[in-house]
């Protein structure tokens, strides 16, 4: 479903360096994976440039067939609406929109009619614990509860591919256990590939398998305690 | 040299400087009438003003002395002048007879004089002339006919004077009676009569302090349509009350080379018998000279004057008189009270005039 | 202490701030919007104060040294009245003075002509007394003559002029200078200089007798300065001569003068200043946004600082200091700004800013510290103002809650209570019914206020009722644009505000300035009934028509009919300026087609002769239809029957319209001043003006006017007279554009995560610029409404409070439909350009990694 080959990341300024070399990566339909790395060694680039959001210098990216490249911003931005879901380390949930007008957010993006509309957002909320929440503004939610209204609005469209970028980071050890379950549940249940990058063992210990992105590349399992 | 004088004692009051502005051409439309020998001086009709004329004063110079015998120098004069312009204005401000007055009181303890002025357009009865007898006035100045002889009052800057005039004597006419001569031209000449030895009583205030004051003075009367020369620089002039009742008038018009233009004078004995001087007769000399700190002017403020075979000193009450009328007039010369000396003995006691000595007098 | 942490830490927070990138911007903005309400105000009081040092330094160069001033009406006074004055003991000296506004022809400018007593000047304004030109004389460099008064003081053909005349006129010692007396040509040989120290504006001097005679008024003055005794008690003293004056002549002191005068001018001037301080106003609105918005932005660093111990107050002091710091430099800047822009007025428009109140009057700006330090505290406390509601947010916020991402849209969310907003509007609307104080329209303005206020209190609810009822559109950027307006009210109300009161005070403006040149156009039409006007001179009282000329005139073929006007000024009280008397054919019958009547009544059988007052007198003197006045004309108190009171846009001291020949009857006098010509049926004026120029005797300095040009002029006029009005209004849409340009631009880069999160949701950069231009339209055309319905509200206030009291004349309303509607087009499409322009500016690259900022 997600073929990376040789992918090449340069930041370009004052000091330039390069984040991301000859990463390869493969990642089939159903599969979650955890990605993890020391601090500035590209995770987040390697998320950006997966959605789409950042262009690589060298190297392709394939998703569901379609090479990432080849598409104008446009292009990806629909194609980021329609297959891709997002769960941030900082929540980012609207705050001016209550918490079902946020889980719903993806869907009126994608011009679903009303009806439909609710019933999956009413579904989803179901599916994260927060069926009584749906009227709330997010000032309203715990850090947790927030996460979990991201999770669902990742997840509300059945996207291909949910892109999680240090969901716990900002979480009690308690929040975040709950929030990795429900996240894989939901991952699961809706058959998303999903990419979890993270700096917490615990965290990675939800996904099938651990990456570790070092400067050489991508290598499969946790590599950090080795080194 | 009344006419002389008269050009001199237009500058000491205040605006009577315009009737010399003579010069102008424009002057020449205005018809004055000459002054010619032959016409005769009758009183009392001219003891008043005359209009027609272009120039006219009566000119007050006395020495008075205070209770505590304070001698002080009196100034008083009241200048007409018909400048010639606006004749046919019909306005009621129409400047066709102007009025000035200057005042002067000398007092050696002051050290300098104190002076004041006024300068008014006949009319609407603040300043007027009277035709008919010396009764001259700009607001609350005036100098009047009385039934004794004359009155001033004077309300000036510094001081106040009011004064009573007594006649003791008879009119004394000028010239060849009262046609004076005053340049080689017989239309240079003036009208004029002297009345000396006018006793004087009255007040002065000065400084806040009234004092009783009793004296001696001289008046002139002149009118004329004449100017001064244009060669002239100057001119020394001197009245004296002598002390045996006689009377001295003596002047002389200087050049520009300080030599004599023309002079003239008349003694009146004390028997009432006249002596005119030719011009040739009357001799000014200098004999001590006093420099003024505040105009670097020279003036000989001591002189011997000599008029046929009468030869007197004319020494100064004090040696700063000199009047500062740049503001108004335009020049600066000195008139000042002076003792009349023959030998170490006084003999009388009059006026001395000098100008042209700050700068050449150009009117 | 406390200061001195804070002071560190507002180094903290600028540093903070300033990694931002764009706060140094919005400060600009800020300091920019102080400067340029101060730099408007002190412009207006150096320029006013120049004008009024001027015009009294004139007045006392006129009067000199004098304690009392006799004046009465501008034709002046009988000279009898020298006569018995100058004879008090009091009276030290009176310097009796005929006074002639000459017409010079081919000058717009009458030249000011004192006729005066060389001798009386001398003793009470030695400053008239010309010197004389020296006269070349080689044989006498030394010559006297230029220190003394000469003959030519005292000719009636002779004139001087001061410095400024013989620059104005481009005139030299030998020339001569033309005056108009009547019809015919005075010609007068300039013969000197006048110094008159401080009379500035061109000035010329002659005989008395002569300007009596030469300038036609024999046996009249214009003046009587006196100066008294030491030790006179010149109050009682003015009592006494006060009570033996003829009517209509009185002795005041010679400020009295300038007094009228500076009164005359103060609404003007004031109202110059009410436009400042509006404009100071909306900067201040400005600084409460930027400072709103930096707060918001700030919030997690200002809730750390909280956290790491900083006390509410020292808090809220902190951000004071900020504050205070910018009104500071903006004043100062405005300072600076505010003495070149006086500079600039004066040597351009002139002190009188166009009003025409110093007419004449040159002068340069000097630095005046007390008004300079008055506005420096203005635009500091604007600032500290502006910012207020902001300190006391961020004060008043519990760090907790702020250090949680996102919290940053409840600032302001808190909703004021409605009763204040409602207070302060019933207040503006109870306000605008009160009665001027001194004068001056102070409620006026004060409703003007509270109405702005009471507004801008309710705009959050305004904005909330407004945003709640707008339907959320399916298209998604258009969706997330409602949704973020009703989510985040408090942060368009922040923007709302600067926008509703620049509004607000243009459209006001605009509504007034269109009203009133409406109704001065209709007014022109209704006083300009002629089909041919005739004027004895453009300027000046020198020139008239004489009886002759008139039946000349009247006599001309294709002439049907003719109406005479003579024009005088006459005293009424001391205190004020003469009043404007006009003498015209007219009588009860025909005085509604004359004249634009706004309330008459037939008068009485057996009342006295009729007189219809304009407006302003009725305001300042008190007349009103159907009372018994008595007018001082030809020196006799005579009653009239007001029997109307007109509209008179013309005349702001005031105006009283009589029948001609009864005040030919009264005074004797037969001249006019300005004839209205009605032409027979098919004559052509163009013709008749040619046979008027060909057969009246001195018709050449005469000038005829189609009604249509004095309409044309007219209206110049006035649109010159507003041109300053004009340039404020500009200051004031600048501020409001930069206001919201501002407010957009801050928000839009608070919100650039939210952005970075739609982008990832998976809006195009597109659907992002079209939910912002929505936002910013809906939030514009709101500003736009509200603004606009606040400034149709306080234009009534200014045309029917304001400038009523102020001006004392009436006006119909008329809204300038098109002009508002085109300023709202482009005002609405600006602000969604600017809603664009700034999120084009937040998207950039930056907008995906702003997902990463945590705060």
């Amino acid at each position: 479903m997600l073929r990376i080959r040789s992918l090449a990341k340069r930041y370009h300024g004052p000091r330039s360096r390069t984040v991301l070399a000859g990463v390869d990566f493969d990642l089939a339909a159903g599969e979650y994976v955890a990605v993890m790395g020391e601090s500035g060694i590209g995770k987040s680039t390697l998320l950006n440039l997966i959605a789409g959001l950042d262009r690589p210098d060298a190297g392709s990216i394939e998703l569901e067939g379609r090479e990432l490249g080849a598409l104008d911003d446009d292009a990806l931005t629909e194609l980021r609406r329609a297959r891709m879901g997002f769960v941030f380390q900082a929540f980012h949930v609207l705050p001016y929109l209550s918490v079902a007008e946020n889980v719903a957010l993806p869907l009126v993006l994608l011009g679903e009619r009303a009806t439909p509309r609710d019933e999956r957002v009413a579904a989803m909320l179901g599916a994260v614990g927060l069926e009584d929440r749906a009227a709330s503004r997010p000032s309203e939610l715990s850090g947790g509860e927030l996460q979990r209204v991201a999770i669902a609005r990742a997840l509300v469209h059945r996207p291909a591919l949910v892109l999680a970028d240090e969901p716990t980071g900002n979480l009690d050890p308690d929040s975040a256990a709950q929030v990795l379950a429900l996240l894989r549940d939901a991952v699961k249940r809706h058959r998303s590939a999903a990419i979890l990058v993270t700096h917490s063992r615990a965290a990675a210990a939800s996904a099938d398998r651990i990456y570790t992105l070092t400067a050489g590349g991508l290598v499969a399992g946790d590599t950090r305690g080795a080194a | 040299m009344t006419s002389r004088r008269n050009c001199c004692r237009r500058a000491v009051s205040s605006l009577a400087a315009v009737a010399l502005a003579a010069t102008s051409p424009a002057i020449a439309e205005t018809e004055y009438p000459v002054v010619l020998p032959g016409v005769e001086v009758v009183f009392p009709r001219d003891h008043g003003a005359h209009p027609a004329y272009r120039t006219e004063w009566w000119y007050i110079t006395g020495w008075v002395r205070d209770r505590a015998g304070r001698d002080l120098g009196i100034q008083v004069t009241f200048f007409r002048n018909r400048p010639g312009v606006a004749e046919d204005n019909p306005s009621a401000f129409a400047p066709r007879q102007l009025l000035f007055a200057h005042a002067a009181l000398a007092d050696a303890a002051h050290g300098r004089l104190r002076h004041d002025q006024r300068a008014a357009r006949a009319g609407f009865g603040f300043a007027r002339a009277a035709e008919d007898a010396t009764d001259v006035h700009i607001g609350d100045w005036s100098l009047r006919a009385t039934t004794q002889g004359y009155a001033a009052r004077i309300a000036a800057g510094e001081f106040t004077l009011d004064l009573a005039f007594r006649v003791t004597q008879p009119v004394l006419l000028q010239g060849a009676g009262g046609y004076s001569r005053k340049g080689p031209l017989p239309g240079q000449s003036s009208f004029y009569y002297s009345r000396p030895h006018l006793a004087v009583s009255g007040m002065v205030v000065v400084d806040g302090v009234r004092l009783e004051i009793a004296g001696e003075a001289w008046l002139d009367h002149e009118w004329s349509s004449e100017y001064l020369a244009p060669e002239a620089q100057g001119w020394d002039w001197t009245g004296v009350n002598l002390a045996d009742g006689g009377a001295l008038m003596a002047f002389r018009i200087r050049d520009r080379h300080g030599g004599t233009f023309w002079a003239g004078g008349t003694l009146r004995r004390s028997d009432g018998t006249v002596r005119r001087f030719a011009p040739g007769e009357i001799a000014f000399t200098p004999l001590r000279t006093w420099r003024s700190p505040r105009t670097e002017a020279e003036y000989p403020v001591a002189m011997r004057v000599r008029a046929g075979t009468l030869e007197l000193e004319l020494a100064p009450m004090m040696d700063d008189q000199e009047l500062d009328s740049r503001a108004s007039v335009g020049t600066v010369y000195w008139e000042g009270a002076v003792r009349a000396l023959e030998g170490e003995r006084e003999i009388g006691r009059g006026y001395l005039e000098l100008t042209g000595y700050w700068r050449p007098l150009r009117l | 202490m406390a200061t001195l942490a804070a002071s560190r830490l507002l180094g903290l927070l600028r540093a903070t701030a300033g990694s931002l990138g764009a706060g140094k911007g919005r400060l600009s903005i800020s300091i920019a919007a102080i400067a340029l309400g101060v730099a408007l105000g002190y412009a207006v009081q150096l320029v006013n104060r120049v004008a009024v040092n001027e015009f009294a330094q004139a007045v006392q160069t006129l009067s000199g040294t004098a304690d009392l001033v006799i004046r009465g009406p501008r034709g002046g006074f009988s000279e009898q009245v020298l006569g018995e004055v100058a004879q008090l003991p009091e009276v030290a000296a009176a310097s009796p003075i005929v006074e002639v506004e000459a017409r010079i022809p081919g000058r717009d400018e009458a030249l000011r002509l004192l006729g005066i007593d060389v001798f009386r000047a001398g003793l009470v304004q030695p400053g008239l007394v010309p010197e004389v030109a020296a006269v070349p004389q080689p044989s006498a460099p030394d010559s006297p003559s230029r220190e003394m008064p000469s003959l030519d003081t005292l000719r009636d053909d002779t004139v001087f002029l001061n410095a400024a005349a013989m620059a104005a006129l481009g005139m030299g010692v030998g020339d001569f200078l033309p005056v108009q007396v009547g019809t015919g040509i005075v010609r007068l040989r300039v013969a000197g200089e006048v110094r008159a120290e401080g009379h500035a504006q061109p000035l010329a001097v002659m005989d008395i007798a002569g300007a009596q005679w030469r300038l036609g008024r024999l046996g009249r003055l214009g003046r009587i300065d006196l100066r008294v005794h030491p030790g006179v008690d010149v109050a009682e003293l003015a009592r006494r001569i006060g009570a033996v004056l003829p009517p209509g002549v009185a002795v005041e002191r010679p400020s009295a003068a300038i007094e009228s005068t500076v009164r005359l001018s103060r609404s003007y001037r004031v109202n110059l200043n009410v436009l400042a301080l509006v404009a100071l106003f909306t900067g201040g609105l400005l600084v409460f946004s930027t400072q709103a918005l930096a707060v918001v932005r700030r919030r997690p660093y200002l809730a750390l600082l909280r956290v790491l111990g900083l006390t509410r107050g020292a808090m809220m002091l902190l951000l004071l200091l900020e504050a205070a710091a910018v009104g500071a430099v903006g004043a100062l800047v405005g300072l600076a700004g505010g003495y070149a822009l006086a500079e600039l007025v004066l040597g351009t428009v002139g002190p009188d800013l166009g009003s025409g109140f110093f007419r004449g009057v040159v002068a340069r700006a000097t630095f005046e510290p007390a008004p300079a330090l008055l506005f420096l505290v203005l635009g500091i406390a604007t600032a500290l103002l502006g910012s207020l509601a902001a300190a006391n947010e961020a004060a008043r916020t519990e760090p907790a809650q702020a250090l949680k991402a996102g919290d940053e849209q409840r600032a302001f969310r808190r909703l004021t209570p409605v009763w204040p907003g409602l207070a302060f509007i019933a207040l503006g609307a109870a306000l605008a019914g009160a009665p001027p104080v001194n004068g001056l329209p102070v409620f006026g303005y004060a409703a003007i206020a509270c109405l702005l206020v009471g507004t801008i209190l309710l705009l959050a609810r305004i904005a909330r009722a407004v945003f709640d009822r707008i339907p959320v559109a399916r298209r998604p950027a258009a969706r997330l644009a409602v949704l973020q307006l009703r989510g985040a009210p408090g942060q368009a109300t922040v923007s709302l505000a600067a926008i509703v009161a620049s509004v607000s005070l243009l459209v006001s403006m605009a509504i007034m300035v269109a009203s009133f040149r409406q109704s001065l156009d209709q007014w022109l039409q209704h006083v300009l009934p002629a089909d041919l006007y005739l004027r004895a001179a453009p300027t000046g009282d020198s020139a008239f028509l004489p009886p002759d000329v008139q039946e000349a005139i009247a006599a001309l073929p294709g002439v049907r009919r003719v109406e005479f006007l003579r024009s005088e000024r006459l005293l009424l009280d001391a205190r004020r300026p003469q009043i404007v008397l006009l003498a015209r054919p007219i009588d009860a019958a025909s005085a509604a087609s004359r004249l634009p009547l706004v309330r008459s009544a037939p008068p009485p059988a057996g009342a006295a002769p009729p007189a219809w007052v304009s407006e302003v007198a009725a305001d300042l003197y008190g007349f009103d239809v159907g009372q018994e006045i008595e007018l001082p004309i030809g020196g006799r108190s005579v009653p009239f029957h007001v029997a109307g009171v007109w509209r008179d846009y013309a005349r702001q001291q005031g105006a009283v319209v009589i029948e001609r020949a009864l005040y030919a009857e009264l005074t004797g006098d037969r001249n006019a001043n300005d004839a209205a010509i009605h032409l027979e049926p098919g004559a052509a004026p163009e013709s008749v003006a040619r046979a008027l120029r060909e057969r009246v005797p001195g018709s050449g300095e005469l000038e005829t006017v189609l009604p249509a040009e004095i309409r044309q002029r007219s209206l110049a006029i006035f649109d010159r007279t507003f041109a300053v009005t004009y340039a404020l209004e500009t200051a004031a849409l600048a501020i409001g554009l930069m206001g919201l340009s501002s407010s957009f631009g801050a928000l839009v880069l608070a919100r650039r995560r939210e952005f970075g999160v739609l982008r990832h949701l998976g809006l195009t950069r597109a659907q992002v610029g079209a939910m912002l231009a929505a936002e910013g339209g809906i939030v514009s055309a709101l500003g736009l409404g509200v603004g606009a319905a606040l400034g149709w509200i306080i234009s009534l206030i200014l045309i029917h409070v304001v400038n009523r009291q102020s001006f004392h004349w009436s006006m119909d309303l008329h809204v300038p439909w098109g002009s508002l509607a085109a300023f709202t087009a482009i005002m609405l499409g600006l602000a969604s350009l600017t809603a664009l322009a700034s999120g084009r500016q937040a998207m950039g690259g930056d907008a995906v990694r702003a997902v990463k900022e945590d705060w």
